[in-house]
């Protein structure tokens, strides 16, 4: 068995499968994983995987054109997943798809197939949760700012909904685990930017001055509640506590 | 009645939510609306739920009524002229800014604009019409509107404001015009249907491109012409405040889906407001559980083929308590079944209990290219539990089970009467003890079996 170790990133992940597929070991005598994490294999060989975007463009390619947009759309949101064998299961994927065609999303009695709509599934699922359940808080110079801590990397899917619905607003959204931030310039484009340091979140804080709507909204999400029916654990199903640290009708007013 | 002038917002905004939150209708689905460079807002399909109340609804609108202040006096409502409540009303750049400002910080999918009767209906109409107007054209809100038509307005107002709104709603309220004779004596059903009818054409007439009014926002640019009422209209049935059977209930909202082209039929379980000889008592609280059982039914009749008459009728007009409504169809139509999954038509696994439309879809596509088991099935979403009973996969059913109704009904019971007790009985878990052999008792083993058999115990 031999282990290709690539990155933690879209990229990374391709040019790993671009390794391993010419390789020429078979598909059987290669694996994929992602570079620091856990333990070595007793009887396998490690090989390193080089980064480089040429790699990953012959394997998006090659995606696009047998297999169609839907399929790399899937590949791609399996990518942001959190889970720890993506890479590989990436590659099983990939084994059938480019041989098939667009029409392998659909093949669900394939394992490899299941295992890839299912992390598909949870990223998409949980962008769509963020997409409603981030929160602005209003700071200096009107900037919008927004803290999310998703499970799955799903910032990325966020910004395109935001840039086009606040497309006149500056607006962050900080990503808290991995210290990452969509960031968006009125009427302009959005880019991804890394924040190793959260000094910024501070002068934001400091700033923010918007306690008027938030203690409106916290008066409307309590008076809007019929006390008859009230249902926590219905409130809980489709609003897990996970997502409440970050919202503002569950925050204390000041 | 108490009318405070130069009232705070916040306290606006408490008495007129409060106000309005019986009125169950909170979706911002229907209508797919990209961003406009400069404006704020945009529509998704499906609807975005922002965030849920704790009575579990889901808060996708700011659902507010313009005023509480109301000339009707019809005995469900909390508003209703003789009741003593505190009294607001909002103006129309109150509304706006509330809905700008919540709407940046992603509080909320839009505004859901409802009101009490000020003055008369077409003054009311008038003021709804202002504050959209305002709220599109002076402060650029591009997201969803839901608006309420008020019964008796002015037919060229309704069409204004259906230019601006998404979706636009007549509430029915109850299912007969008997019921509403006794409990809101100053509606009357004609004239809640009149303009259900118009909103109907309206959207109608512009899909086979006949534009509702030639020339109605004539100083407003081409670019910012809006389609009519582009997300449909909806209604709301309050249940159980009038007699009416689950029966009457189904086949009214059956109707409204066939003859008025509705989008959605929502039900509210009536809670008790006002204290009203005419009005039930209800020591359980609002009955929760049949309007669970009318939501179901409803999915039924609008995704899954159903008719009203061939899940409740004249003999048994109402919901079984302890069984879901597609459940409860299947064991009365046995014959039909088992259902082979890899040759049945799409429509047929539909009609198995615990196959919804994601699934059946799944299931479809992906016995295009192979064969399929029940581990399969699980994986694509198929409820086993409940499907198990009703499939065979190549032939076979899952396990050797005997197609009998009360076996069946006995399986299936203990299923459901734990999710209708969570329904019916909230918060109230159920008590351990020693003694309690509900479910730890195992079930007989082989060996128990053959000991019984031989005698050698």
């Amino acid at each position: 068995m031999t282990v290709f170790t690539c990155a933690d990133s879209f990229e990374g992940i391709l040019c790993g499968v671009y390794d391993a597929w010419m390789s020429r070991l078979g598909h059987a005598n290669v694996c994929l994983e992602l570079a620091d994490m856990g333990n070595l294999r007793m009887f396998a060989e490690y090989r390193q995987v080089e980064e480089d975007p040429e790699k990953a463009d012959r394997v998006i390619g090659a995606i696009r054109r047998k297999a169609g947009q839907g399929v790399y759309e899937c590949v791609y949101h399996a990518s942001l997943s959190c889970e720890e064998q993506k890479a590989d299961r990436i590659y099983r994927f990939l084994v059938y798809a480019l041989h098939t065609g667009p029409e392998i999303v659909g093949m669900l009695h394939i394992p490899a197939v299941y295992e890839l709509f299912r992390m598909n599934r949870f990223v998409t699922n949980e962008a769509m949760h963020m997409i409603e359940f981030v929160r602005f808080s209003q700071t200096e110079g009107g900037i919008l700012f927004g803290t999310a801590a998703p499970k799955n990397d799903v910032v990325p899917l966020m910004a395109p909904h935001f840039a086009d619905r606040l497309n006149a607003e500056n607006w962050v959204i900080y990503d808290e685990k991995r210290r990452k931030a969509a960031i968006h310039r009125a009427m302009g484009e959005w880019i991804l930017a890394e924040l190793p340091d959260d000094s910024f979140r501070r002068r934001l804080a400091e700033a923010g001055d918007q306690a008027e709507f938030e203690n409106l909204w916290r008066t409307y999400h309590k008076h809007i509640a019929i006390a008859e029916r009230t249902n926590p654990r219905c409130q809980m199903n489709h609003l897990p506590l996970r997502f409440r640290p970050y919202m503002t009708e569950f925050q204390k007013g000041v | 009645m108490l009318i405070q002038q130069n009232m705070e917002l916040r306290e606006k905004l408490a008495i007129l939510a409060d106000a309005a939150k019986y009125d169950v209708a909170c979706t911002s689905s229907g209508v797919e609306r990209k961003g406009r460079p400069g404006q704020l807002g945009s529509t998704v399909y499906a609807g975005l739920c922002h965030s849920f109340a704790a009575d579990g609804r889901c808060i996708s609108l700011l659902k507010i009524l313009y005023t509480n202040q109301c000339i009707y006096d019809c005995r469900y409502c909390i508003n209703r002229r003789s009741n003593d409540v505190p009294r607001a009303a909002f103006t129309p750049d109150e509304v706006c800014r509330l809905t700008m400002e919540f709407y940046r910080r992603n509080y909320i999918e839009g505004l859901f604009l409802s009101s009490g009767i000020l003055k008369s209906p077409d003054y009311t109409m008038d003021l709804l019409y202002q504050t959209l107007w305002k709220l599109r054209y002076v402060h650029g809100f591009n997201g969803y509107i839901h608006i309420k038509a008020i019964p008796g307005a002015d037919p060229v107002l309704i069409e204004r404001v259906g230019l601006l709104a998404d979706r636009m709603s007549v509430n029915l309220e109850l299912p007969t015009s008997e019921g509403l004779k006794r409990l809101a004596p100053s509606k009357d059903r004609t004239r809640i249907l009149t303009p259900m009818r118009q909103i109907q054409r309206g959207i109608a007439g512009q899909k086979q491109g006949i534009v509702p009014a030639p020339g109605v926002e004539r100083n407003v640019p081409y670019r910012w012409k809006r389609q009519f009422v582009p997300a449909g209209q909806s209604t709301q049935l309050i249940v159980g405040a009038t007699p009416e059977n689950d029966y009457q209930m189904i086949a009214v909202a059956e109707a409204l889906y066939k003859n008025y082209d509705l989008k959605r039929v929502f039900y509210s379980a009536f809670v008790r407001v006002n204290d009203d000889s005419l009005l039930p008592a209800l020591p359980g609280g609002p009955p929760l559980l049949r309007e669970h059982r009318l939501y179901q039914a409803d999915w039924l009749l609008r995704f899954y083929g159903f008719s009203a008459g061939e899940l409740l009728s004249e003999t048994s007009p109402n919901f079984n308590v302890f069984l879901d409504p597609k459940c409860d169809w299947a064991l009365r139509h046995l014959e039909r079944f088992p259902v082979e999954v890899r040759t049945a038509d799409y429509d047929t696994l539909l009609r198995v209990p615990g196959i919804g439309v994601r699934s059946a879809k799944r299931i479809v596509t992906a016995r295009r290219s192979g064969r399929l088991g029940f581990e399969d099935l699980k994986r694509m979403g198929v409820v086993l539990k409940r499907a198990v009973y009703f499939l065979t996969c190549g032939g076979r059913m899952m396990y050797p089970l005997q197609i009998d109704r009360d076996f069946i009904t006995a399986q299936l019971l203990g299923e459901e009467k734990r999710r209708a007790w969570d329904i019916g009985q909230k918060d109230s878990y159920r008590q351990m003890s020693m003694f309690d052999d509900g479910f730890l008792n195992p079930a007989p083993t082989e060996e128990d079996r053959l000991t019984a058999v031989l005698g050698q115990m």
